[in-house]
């Protein structure tokens, strides 16, 4: 057999390509376009649903009807106009006027509302900023008041250090007075190895080497 | 000016030679712009170890303290003169400055100290 189509390589191809192969299968198990029947449902006649004659007549008569007046309706040049005049007005006659006004209106009213607002706020703010003001006023008041008592304070302490040290002054050694001075401390040496106790009272003393 | 305590060991002397040697020292001190407040002495001690100074070997010496006041920069130059002074066996210079606002200490009265005492 192969000998016979030697040669002919597309042929053979072609040839071994199965015929009736699904190029896209969208849903696995679904038939396609070509396939044939349900072997199951050979036998069934596809029956419309029933219609009721006189329904029926009544709701051919009925639309004919509204198509009729409709299509009246749609040509007819009075209707029409009527239609364009009540656009017109719409748009720039009257009643655009008249809405125009009402915009207005509340415009206005808004407008002054949000004035009100702004008052009310205002008045609130100005009252805090006051209040502000005062505690500020105040504290610095305070503030100026403990500085000064301080500084009162710093002054009469120096002049306290100052009067001391004026007392003490007489008793600091010069030139004049540094012989007896000298006579005095090696009269009378001191010492200052000695234990106190919670009274500050001598309680145990070294005595000297 | 800030308050000094000079310290001053001298070497163990006769009287006129010790009051010689502190009218000197506080001589110089009066001429460097110190104000001397007070010279106390402490009396002659055996020193705690023996000090070499000026190739001599001093096991005692006279204690002496001065309280002044004086210029920071004058400490150094201070310093310098009296180690140069051979009878002086040691010179300490000390701030000493008033304490303020002292708190009395609580001592054992309140807290463990009580509870729990120290020695048995």
């Amino acid at each position: 057999m192969f000998h016979a189509v030697r040669g002919n390589v597309a042929a053979v191809s072609r040839l071994l390509i199965p015929r009736n192969r699904v190029l896209v299968e969208a849903v696995r198990g679904r038939k396609s376009r070509s396939d044939p029947k349900a072997k199951s449902k050979a036998g069934r006649i596809k029956v419309p649903p029933p219609v009721d004659p006189v329904e029926m007549l009544v709701l051919k008569e009925r639309f004919t009807q509204y198509d009729l007046i409709m299509r009246a309706l749609r040509h007819r040049a009075e209707f029409k106009e009527e239609l364009l005049w009540r656009r017109y007005q719409e748009e720039v006659g009257t009643l655009a006027e008249e809405r125009a006004k009402q915009e207005a209106e509340e415009h206005q009213a808004l407008m002054a509302w949000n004035d009100a607002e702004n008052q009310r706020l205002r008045k609130l703010r100005e009252a805090r900023i006051q209040k502000e003001l005062e505690q500020k006023e105040l504290r610095r008041a305070e503030a100026a008041i403990s500085r000064e008592n301080q500084m009162e304070t710093f002054v009469k302490e120096k002049e306290q250090e100052v009067l001391k040290l004026q007392e003490e002054a007489k008793n600091f050694i010069t030139l004049e007075n540094l012989d007896q001075q000298i006579e005095e401390a090696l009269d009378n040496p001191k010492n200052y190895n000695f234990a106190i106790d919670k009274e500050g009272r001598v309680v145990k003393r070294t005595v000297l080497q | 000016m800030p308050r000094y305590e000079l310290a001053l060991i001298l070497k163990a002397m006769q009287r006129p030679e010790i009051k010689a040697v502190l009218r000197r020292t506080v001589e110089t001190l009066l001429e460097r712009g110190a104000v001397v407040r007070e010279l106390q002495s402490l009396g002659e001690r055996t020193l705690p170890y023996k000090i070499s100074k000026h190739n001599m070997r001093h096991t005692r010496g006279g204690y002496f303290l001065v309280d002044f006041h004086a210029a920071p920069s004058e400490i150094p130059s201070l310093l310098d003169h009296l180690e140069r002074d051979v009878d002086v066996v040691r010179p300490t210079v000390v701030r000493k400055d008033e304490q303020r606002n002292v708190e009395p200490c609580a001592g054992l009265e309140t807290g463990l100290g009580e509870s729990r005492p120290l020695h048995k």
